[in-house]
């Protein structure tokens, strides 16, 4: 065979065709897109909220009225609620989450490891209306009747966190939203937290046993400090998740901008109030501008949430 | 297998009619063997000839892993360890076991040997930073680490990392370790570190050591089994073995006709 410059064996001379070049612009063209799109999104969100902080100015973040009859709108009852409803779904889905990932991991065996794992998968894929038909349907009818009326007797009288526990039995309210959002997060955090804990050296694990630890000991002091980074990034994904949810939590949050203590008592999520009252705001009017204004709140605190999450665990693997 | 000549010392470990199996495959065939206290037992024999399953079974790691099981007997402290009613934390600090890779827990230098510690003794703090330093030095490591012991122990080379996983494995003062091919991902420096460590150890352990490298075993074994095909074909002193091994598997193994 002649070894002319052009030959595919030659070692200089022209690169046969340029798909090298043109993937590279594919792919970079992919990346910068992404970019785009959330930098579009910030700017249509502030732009259209402009006229709300033109007319509150940045007092719309702490006020908490939403009167569309005095066209007085603020924030903070809505963030109030997102943010309650979001931490005590972290709070009861994570020790959940835990548990069933500690299980599947550690003791269950194979096979009905894979098919529990396999279902609570499936647990993601239900679409969140239908949490939210179940939630309506039957979670609010239970806490009204059985769950909040017991605590109210009973944890409503300690001193201290007796404030939590106040308040009528609607069923709806702040501890029922969270604990549908829990329902709803567990499965990423727990299915995050299994694959962080199978991507363990086994060696690692043997080690440890090796030194006569029992399995909560091999748990608490070798796979949860190992895993720290990846578990935290599981459960702030679940808090991700959280704060955006939508759909379920409006259908048991109880709709009521208010900010208080009783868990018991209706609120409203940044999320909630958008879905409810946005279709009915004429664009360009001031309920419109404001609720771009929550949404870009919204935005914002989910952003938030991330960097923190970021410097937390930049902080903890120095230290 | 060969009628194996009375070794002096007790044993520490007796294996008895040991068969092992992962699932359907039949991984040790009635072994028989001891492991004679204060002496190092050297095992050689090609992949997957069981050598590290019967260490897996000494201080049953095999139980994590479901489908795994052993029949037979293994007596340490004249009770069988295969036995329902075994204290596994117990027996697993009493039997220690270092890993082919070091496997430095995600805590600082100290934390990786007091931790271990802590599970199976109360000690106050002086005794604590005392029995730290003891192992360190046992395993020539102190000098390297004194002024660094809390700072994270991934951060050690690979060479004192296994130091400082055999200094672990011995703070908890087990009566056995057990060393699964300990300086096959090491250097030759540190391999002859740790090879001179064995040599000390034994004064106060029972030693069991699996290893690819004949002339380690030759080194530091006082008795050595070669095992093949899940059978140990022969053991005998180290002197022995590797100048006037009698089964011509041996013999063949030793002078690398395979394996």
């Amino acid at each position: 065979m002649d070894r002319s410059a052009t030959s595919p064996s030659a070692l200089t001379g022209a690169v046969k065709g340029n798909g090298d070049a043109v993937f590279a612009t594919i792919v970079r063209c992919a990346a910068v897109l992404i970019l785009l799109g959330l930098g579009g999104m910030v700017a249509v969100m502030a732009w259209g909220a402009r006229a709300a902080f033109a007319r509150f100015g940045l007092g719309f973040v702490l006020d908490k009225a939403w009167n569309p009859v005095t066209q007085h709108f603020g924030a903070a009852a809505p963030m109030f609620g997102t943010l309650v409803t979001s931490l005590l779904a972290i709070a009861l889905a994570v020790p959940l989450a835990f548990g069933i990932a500690v299980w599947l991991t550690e003791i269950a065996s194979p096979r009905i490891s894979g098919v529990i794992g396999t279902l609570i998968q499936l647990l993601a894929a239900v679409p969140s209306i239908i949490f939210g038909m179940w939630g309506f349907a039957v979670l609010v009818p239970f806490m009204a009747h059985y769950v909040e009326p017991f605590a109210n007797h009973t944890l409503g009288h300690v001193p201290g966190i007796g404030q939590l526990f106040h308040g009528a039995p609607y069923g709806t309210g702040f501890l029922t939203g969270g604990m549908i959002l829990a329902v709803m997060i567990t499965p990423f955090i727990s299915a995050v937290m299994r694959d962080v804990f199978l991507s363990m050296p086994a060696v690692l694990k043997e080690s440890a046993y090796g030194l006569g630890m029992t399995r909560w000991e091999v748990v608490r002091r070798i796979i949860l400090p190992w895993s720290r980074t990846s578990v935290v990034g599981g459960i702030m994904l679940g808090l991700g998740r959280a704060l955006g949810e939508t759909m379920a939590i409006t259908f048991v949050i109880g709709n009521a901008n208010h900010i208080g203590w009783s868990l018991f008592s209706p609120g409203n999520t940044i999320a909630s109030l958008i879905a409810l009252e946005f279709p009915e705001s004429a664009v360009g009017s001031l309920k419109f501008s404001s609720l771009m204004a929550v949404g870009f709140l919204l935005m914002l605190i989910s952003l938030a949430t991330l960097v923190c999450s970021r410097l937390l665990l930049r902080t903890r693997a120095a230290g | 297998m060969t009628v194996v000549e009375k070794n002096p010392a007790p044993a520490a470990i007796s294996v008895r009619n040991l068969d092992f199996y992962y699932g359907a495959n039949h991984a040790l065939k009635n072994i028989s063997i001891d492991f004679p206290q204060g002496q190092v037992t050297g095992m050689i024999g090609p992949s997957g000839c069981g050598k590290s399953t019967l260490l897996r079974v000494l201080n049953r790691m095999y139980d994590l892993y479901p489908g795994q099981r052993a029949t037979g007997e293994v007596i340490f402290d004249g009770c069988n360890i295969l036995g329902p009613r075994v204290n596994l934390n117990v027996l697993r600090s009493r039997v220690g076991m270092v890993f082919q890779k070091p496997t430095p827990f995600p805590m600082s230098i100290y934390d990786n040997i007091a931790f271990g510690v802590r599970l199976h003794e109360r000690l106050d703090r002086a005794a604590m930073d005392g029995r730290v330093e003891d192992v360190l030095r046992r395993v020539a490591l102190w000098p390297e680490v004194r002024d660094r012991l809390h700072d994270s122990a991934a951060a050690l080379s690979g060479g004192q990392q296994q130091r400082l996983c055999i200094a672990r494995t011995i703070a908890t003062r087990p009566e056995v370790v057990l060393l699964d091919e300990p300086t096959s991902a090491l250097d030759p420096v540190s391999t002859a570190r740790i090879e001179e460590l064995l040599d000390e150890l034994k004064a106060d352990f029972t030693i069991a050591i699996v290893t690819h490298n004949l002339q380690q075993a030759a080194r530091c074994a006082d008795q050595v089994a070669f095992f093949y095909m899940g059978e140990v074909v022969e053991v005998d002193g180290a002197d022995r073995m590797f100048t006037a091994p009698r089964e011509k598997r041996t013999q063949d193994y030793i002078t690398g006709r395979f394996g």
